[in-house]
């Protein structure tokens, strides 16, 4: 029996379209997620660097809507399928040439979709695809049944944001040339820079081979809404912010940023009353952050810089979240790893993560050892972070079991206690 | 060493550095008190020589140099450049500065602008060309797919008061020593048997790419020789011939300009295209050119200029492209000389 059954209209198969393809810029596979209310597309990327998230509200887009939750699924159904082969049956015809497919009438005309799975019957997700000639054409895609990863923000805990129109944004990309990897969000005085650049180091003799650097400078006027601090550098990767950007032009609405300090996340949200899209892209850490603009890089802030708001009944993952912080803001750090080797900060606001502690902090430290691969004295620091260790209020085979894990840090994969961690968010508010 | 200027005519230096760019990816600019002048010399195919009175590009501009009459040598990458020049096409103004960046030299365009391609007081008329300038370049390597999947503008927030935008576009750039630059010299080529001046490029860049196109079909014959013949009257021809093709196409009417006997080291009775108009329309000058680089030098068209071609029979063909000056008819013209790679019939 079907436990999801809706209808999409032409304009939700346009907008479930838009989103799949902005999705597909982050990954491979897209989590779906229905609710009695709501119908939810998540994706996080390979590297868990960046997290996006489209929440359809049940009207405009759905003719029809019906959830009938049983067994595992009572209050929700979630699974993950392939993007590519969604985007494939959504686009069906309707791509290339606009202008012959009305002639055609092979316009997509509505879509049925029902998802079926339980006891004794295959998961599958069906869609039904009427188009406008009378044809229809049915899909069964297998999906995998895998609890879907919510990357959460703590709003308080990142008070710098700003509001702008999406087209304004997309217009400054146009100024970009080829070869860029990184963008550069910072403010001076009453302009905002957007400064796009490499991190790629060139030869001497390919110089000339050097991208295009640009550097765009807004007024703070422009901005709905403005409030950040000077001089506050933030840098994340042109190729998430360009798909972002892209699809919030479809919107055609405002986009709101939220951030607080290099290295963790920004937030970027924009909606209609029929859709809401939220993005959490990390941030790069200054010291990786090369070039033209290390000397103008703000001094490591100062500790009451940090969320002042560390009440005793803040969860120890963020605690140490925020240790995490200093430690890579310490200017004699030497380089550390990428950006996607912090993702896991997107997840540590997450209170309810708190029984994963022991977890948290192997991460944390295999983090650390990663670090300090490069390092001189690399004994000197591991009692360090043993000392972190101590202070915490863990048991003793806990510190072990994160020593251990610091012995072993260079055979693990970065992202390996993900697997475990993705059995939080099933509890997750 | 110093230069900086403001920038004029934006969009006749972007559609020359569009037209070098389809050679070759570096140009050497040489810039003195009067004239800045840009080469390109690819490992294959055709040479450009661009001479360009300073005022006809820049504008207030102040170079000072240690080397012999105040020159700048430099090696400049065209496709940064272009994507800069198409940042500065409708801005308010627009300075270019060398300067360093991390010990490393770069030309800093500075372009104050109106956001995207509106101005305010341009209006429609604007935006028609902006849109047109963008199709006209749309085998442009830069074109971001941004630009093409962009959905339709949308009415409710174009309504916004459009705000003033500082850009910067840093073009990286490598200073040339005097003694490299002395190594570069511009062929000698000898006095041509035929001049004529060239139908409307973009008609004969369409009928050559045709040909090119029919010369590819069997396949293996990857680089296929157009035969450009013309006559001291008036007649241009263009041919294929392949083992199962000979095609041909002849313009007639062209105008053979009369030469300035001021510019010859001799009479102009004895010049060699005397004696081919004396032969008769049959004498004809000819040379073999590739197909596909004769169409990255036809792409020179998008500047709009007059074209004389210049046969030297069997032996070299070169191309004067006079640059119009809109904004002021008395200036001298400026000239841009391809000479085209050419091969013995």
């Amino acid at each position: 029996m079907a436990i999801l059954n809706f209808t999409l209209s032409e304009e939700g198969v346009t907008a479930l379209r838009d989103a799949l393809i902005c999705l597909s810029k982050f990954s491979d596979d897209v989590s779906l997620e229905a609710r009695k209310d709501s119908f939810t597309l998540t994706t996080l990327n390979v590297t868990k660097s960046a997290y996006a998230s489209f929440k359809f509200g049940p009207g405009k887009f759905f003719s029809r809507y019906s959830f009938q939750g049983t067994g595992p699924y009572r209050e929700k159904f979630y699974c993950t399928l392939f993007i590519r082969s969604l985007i494939s049956i959504f686009r069906s015809r309707t791509s290339v040439d606009t202008q012959r497919d009305v002639e055609r009438h092979t316009v997509i005309e509505k879509c049925d979709v029902a998802v079926e799975d339980g006891e004794g019957i295959s998961s599958r997700f069906i869609a039904r695809i009427v188009f406008r000639n009378g044809l229809t054409s049915t899909h069964r895609l297998p999906f995998e049944v895998a609890v879907p990863v919510h990357a959460k923000f703590n709003k308080s805990d990142s008070p710098h944001h700003w509001v702008i129109a999406s087209r304004t944004l997309r217009q400054l990309m146009d100024h970009f040339g080829p070869g860029i990897d990184l963008l550069d969000i910072n403010t001076d005085g009453d302009h905002v820079n957007f400064t796009c650049f490499s991190e790629k180091t060139v030869s001497e003799d390919a110089v000339l081979k050097k991208p295009l650097q640009t550097s765009i400078a807004v007024e703070a006027d422009e901005f709905d809404d403005i409030d950040v601090e000077d001089k506050l550098h933030i840098v994340i990767s042109v190729k998430d912010f360009r798909a972002i950007i892209q699809h919030a032009g479809i919107t055609g609405n405002v986009i709101s940023a939220r951030y607080s300090l290099p290295a963790r996340p920004i937030q970027f949200s924009y909606g209609s009353e029929a859709i809401s899209c939220e993005f959490l892209v990390m941030t790069v850490a200054p010291s990786e952050a090369p070039g033209q603009d290390a000397q103008q890089m703000p001094p490591p802030p100062p500790a009451s810089r940090r969320p002042p708001n560390l009440t005793p009944q803040m969860s120890a993952p963020r605690a140490s979240a925020s240790r995490l912080g200093a430690f890579d803001l310490r200017p004699t750090q030497q380089a550390p790893p990428p950006a996607t080797h912090n993702s896991e900060s997107l997840f540590v606001d997450e209170e309810s993560w708190e029984p994963m502690r022991d977890e948290e902090e192997e991460e944390d430290n295999a983090r650390l050892e990663w670090d300090h691969s490069a390092e001189t004295n690399p004994a000197e620091l591991r009692m360090k972070s043993m000392m972190h260790q101590t202070a915490q209020p863990a048991p003793d085979a806990n510190t072990e079991d994160a020593a251990s894990a610091n012995l072993e840090s260079q055979a693990l994969e970065p992202t390996q206690n993900m697997s475990e961690v993705q059995n939080l968010a099933l509890f997750p508010d | 060493m110093r230069f900086r200027t403001e920038l004029k005519n934006i969009r006749t230096f972007a559609k020359l550095t569009a037209a070098l760019s389809s050679l070759e990816k570096i140009a050497w600019v040489r810039l003195s008190d009067d004239t800045v002048r840009f080469t390109v010399i690819p490992d294959m195919g055709s040479q450009v020589w661009a001479s360009l009175a300073m005022d006809f590009l820049f504008e207030g501009y102040n170079i000072q140099s240690a080397e012999a009459n105040n020159t700048i040598n430099l090696e400049l990458p065209l496709q940064p450049l272009q994507r800069a020049l198409k940042s500065a096409q409708n801005s308010m103004s627009a300075s270019l500065r060398l300067t360093k960046k991390d010990g490393l030299p770069i030309l800093s365009m500075v372009i104050t602008t109106m956001t995207g391609d509106k101005g305010t007081a341009g209006g429609a008329s604007s935006n028609v060309a902006a849109a047109a300038t963008r199709n006209s370049n749309s085998d442009d390597p830069f074109a971001d797919d941004e630009d093409i999947n962009l959905g339709p503008e949308h009415l409710e927030t174009s309504l916004r008061r459009e705000h003033e935008k500082v850009i910067t576009q840093d073009i990286p750039v490598r200073v040339l020593h005097p003694e490299t630059v002395e190594t570069i010299m511009q062929p000698k080529v000898r006095e041509p048997d035929v001049h004529i001046q060239l139908p409307p490029l973009l008609q004969l860049k369409a009928i050559s790419d045709r040909f090119t196109k029919l010369a590819l079909v069997p396949p293996g014959n990857k680089s296929p020789k157009l035969e450009l013949s013309a006559n001291m009257h008036g007649s241009l021809r263009l041919r294929i011939n392949t083992e199962t093709t000979d095609i041909s196409s002849v313009w007639s009417g062209l105008e053979n300009p009369e030469l300035d006997p001021a510019q010859l080291d001799m009479p102009v009775d004895e010049h060699p295209s005397t004696r081919f108009r004396e032969m008769g329309p049959e004498k004809w000058a000819s040379v073999r050119v590739d197909g596909k680089d004769w169409s990255r030098v036809l792409s020179v068209g998008r500047l709009e200029g007059r074209v004389i071609a210049c046969f030297a029979d069997d032996h070299a063909l070169i191309l004067y492209v006079y640059v119009p000056h809109y904004d002021d008819a008395s200036a001298e013209d400026s000239v841009v000389t391809y000479y085209v790679q050419s091969y013995s019939a």
